[in-house]
């Protein structure tokens, strides 16, 4: 039975500071504490409330004070990165059930998407999705790593995303503290400009991430995603509904590996290794749909993940559910209760971008794809000729 | 005494015979003022033939200007005073329509507003993408929501679409051609 539960009474005892352990620095920890019993859950119950538009929190605890930037040669930094491999490893191992709300702060306002989420470990993980106070998918949304080739995780944390967040952040132990009422250890990953980019709170027993707060450069939170009303179990106590598609992904090939996906080049797709804001090209797949092949690609430094979906035609003259904005100076279409996924055709390819990531990174990404410049006058004058032309000719 | 009266004016025009004229004759042997007016009869009759000898051309004018004062028949066309223009100055042949310099403005009115309207449709027409082939996609932002979840490791997000992840499952473009 799905129940919609707000976190607001969900709180860490602790929060570290900046430079990192709980203890040993009790006035800064007792400030933030403070700050973040009043912000924090006025975010929370914002979130829940499915409302946009409220201002974005800003983290406060998060602006890192000056000279406050760890050193990745830290003793902190290995067991920081070995929880969170063990994060991403409990994730597939473990037998749970729970509650996910992810909330997302863009710049049209906040979206929250709640989820009841069965996983049996090893085995299928079926994900009920709830939202606005009605759930969006009639049928329950069924996965299937069998293989495990698919990177499923709890809050974004897969081994691939750790390693490139290791490789592109500076991750540091943040000390424990408590999430949903179960003790956890937290992880903290900088900015090379001294700046926290995300925290994690991880379960103190089987390290299963309970909760993940992203920030911008700014100090301000741009996600924040927990797991609640957390249940451990054995396999055979996880019952999952029944019901929807056995094999979701079915129409997708396995993963490829980047090196297999770059050499797509040769058969006109546009692959980039490297897109703005660091990203790098770490998965892709393809599909056949009923127009034609459709090639995912997938872009991460860890935290932000963007998804660039190619297929070579031409948008609709009518797109139903799409309005028009402008990014980056281009003209495009945005979808979405937070305009997170964008679309736009280029030169006989249709590109749609689905982000998570800071509004300037998807800016970047935006303004680094391909897009048709405007015409000169003279060029539309010439082409506008030409369709009248057509237009009334009456053997066009 | 009776004098002369009517038979005077008979006598000046020659028109008594002879016993009569001799009579009229004796009379004015005798009257002073049946002379006097027989004189001035004849004066007034010299004057008069003189005047109508001298000027025939007026003698007829006036002998036409009388013979108008009767009845008739209809009364000529008035000519315009646009004839009686000099020959010498070239004649004006009317045309329907407007006529110079305002014929001109009209043509080159039309010709602009000719000329501004196609190039304004021509423009209008000319925006937009340049129409590459290829099939008209409508993204299934639904069915990328799912892949992109899995991507990320989250769980999915739902796009402007109602459909269920799986009714996505390689139905996602919209082939209408607009």
């Amino acid at each position: 039975m799905f129940a919609f539960n707000c976190p607001v009474n969900r709180r860490r005892d602790v929060r570290p500071s900046p430079r990192g352990g709980a203890s040993g620095n009790g006035g800064p920890a007792l400030l933030l504490a403070a700050v973040l019993a009043v912000a924090v859950p006025g975010v929370l119950v914002t979130a829940c409330s499915g409302q946009t538009g409220p201002a974005r929190p800003t983290a406060s605890s998060a602006a890192p004070p000056a000279g406050s930037q760890p050193s990745s040669r830290r003793p902190g930094s290995a067991l920081a990165a070995r929880l969170l491999t063990q994060a991403a490893q409990a994730a597939v191992v473990t037998s749970y059930q729970g509650e996910e709300i992810v909330s997302h702060w863009g710049t049209s306002g906040a979206t929250v998407l709640v989820s009841d989420i069965w996983h049996v470990s090893g085995g299928q993980t079926v994900t009920r999705t709830l939202t606005a106070g009605t759930y969006a998918s009639s049928e329950p949304y069924l996965s299937s790593d069998t293989n495990g080739q698919w990177p499923e995780g709890v809050l974004g944390v897969t081994t691939q995303l750790v390693r490139l967040l290791e490789a592109h952040y500076v991750v540091v132990y943040g000390g424990a503290g408590s999430a949903d009422n179960r003790a956890a250890q937290i992880v903290e990953a900088w900015r090379d400009d001294g700046s926290l980019a995300a925290r994690f709170w991880l379960d103190d027993v089987t390290k299963l991430p309970l909760e993940r707060e992203v920030f911008d450069s700014a100090a301000h939170v741009i996600s924040e995603d927990v797991f609640i009303n957390v249940q451990l179990e054995n396999q055979a106590q996880v019952t999952a509904p029944v019901g929807g598609p056995a094999d979701p992904q079915g129409p997708w090939t396995d993963p490829l590996p980047a090196r297999q996906l770059l050499a797509l080049r040769g058969g006109g797709w546009l692959v980039l290794p490297q897109l703005p804001g660091g990203l790098s090209l770490f998965t892709g797949a393809q599909t056949q749909a009923s127009t034609g092949t459709v090639l995912d690609l997938g872009y991460s430094d860890g935290l932000s993940v963007v998804s660039l979906f190619e297929q070579r035609g031409n948008l609709a003259a009518k797109l139903t559910g799409w309005q028009k904005i402008t990014v980056a100076g281009h003209v495009i279409y945005a979808a979405g209760p937070d305009q997170r996924s964008l679309t736009w055709s280029s030169r006989g390819m249709v590109y749609t971008v689905i982000a998570d990531a800071p509004a300037q990174t998807v800016d970047d990404v935006i303004g680094a794809l391909p897009h048709d410049a405007p015409p000169g006058f003279w060029k539309r004058m010439s082409r506008g000729f030409a369709r009248l032309a057509s237009w009334v000719n009456p053997f066009g | 005494m009776s004098h002369l009266g009517d038979r005077l004016s008979a006598l000046v025009d020659g028109e008594l015979d002879g016993a009569e004229r001799d009579r009229a004759y004796a009379h004015l042997a005798s009257c002073e003022q049946c002379r006097t007016e027989a004189a001035e009869l004849r004066a007034l009759k010299q004057k008069l033939s003189t005047l109508l000898s001298g000027a025939p051309a007026e003698a007829a004018m006036t002998r036409r200007l009388i013979a108008m004062t009767g009845p008739g028949g209809p009364l000529p066309p008035r000519r315009r005073l646009l004839h009686l223009a000099p020959p010498t100055a070239p004649r004006e042949t009317r045309r329907p329509g407007p006529r110079g310099p305002a014929r001109r403005r009209y043509l080159l009115l039309g010709t602009v507003s000719l000329v501004v309207g196609l190039g304004t449709a021509a423009f209008t027409a000319g925006g937009g993408g340049a129409a590459a082939p290829g099939p008209r996609i409508t993204p299934p932002v639904e069915m990328y929501s799912v892949e992109h979840a899995i991507t990320t490791g989250e769980v999915p997000f739902t796009g402007p679409s109602d459909r269920p992840p799986a009714g996505a499952s390689g139905a996602d473009s919209d082939a209408t051609q607009p």
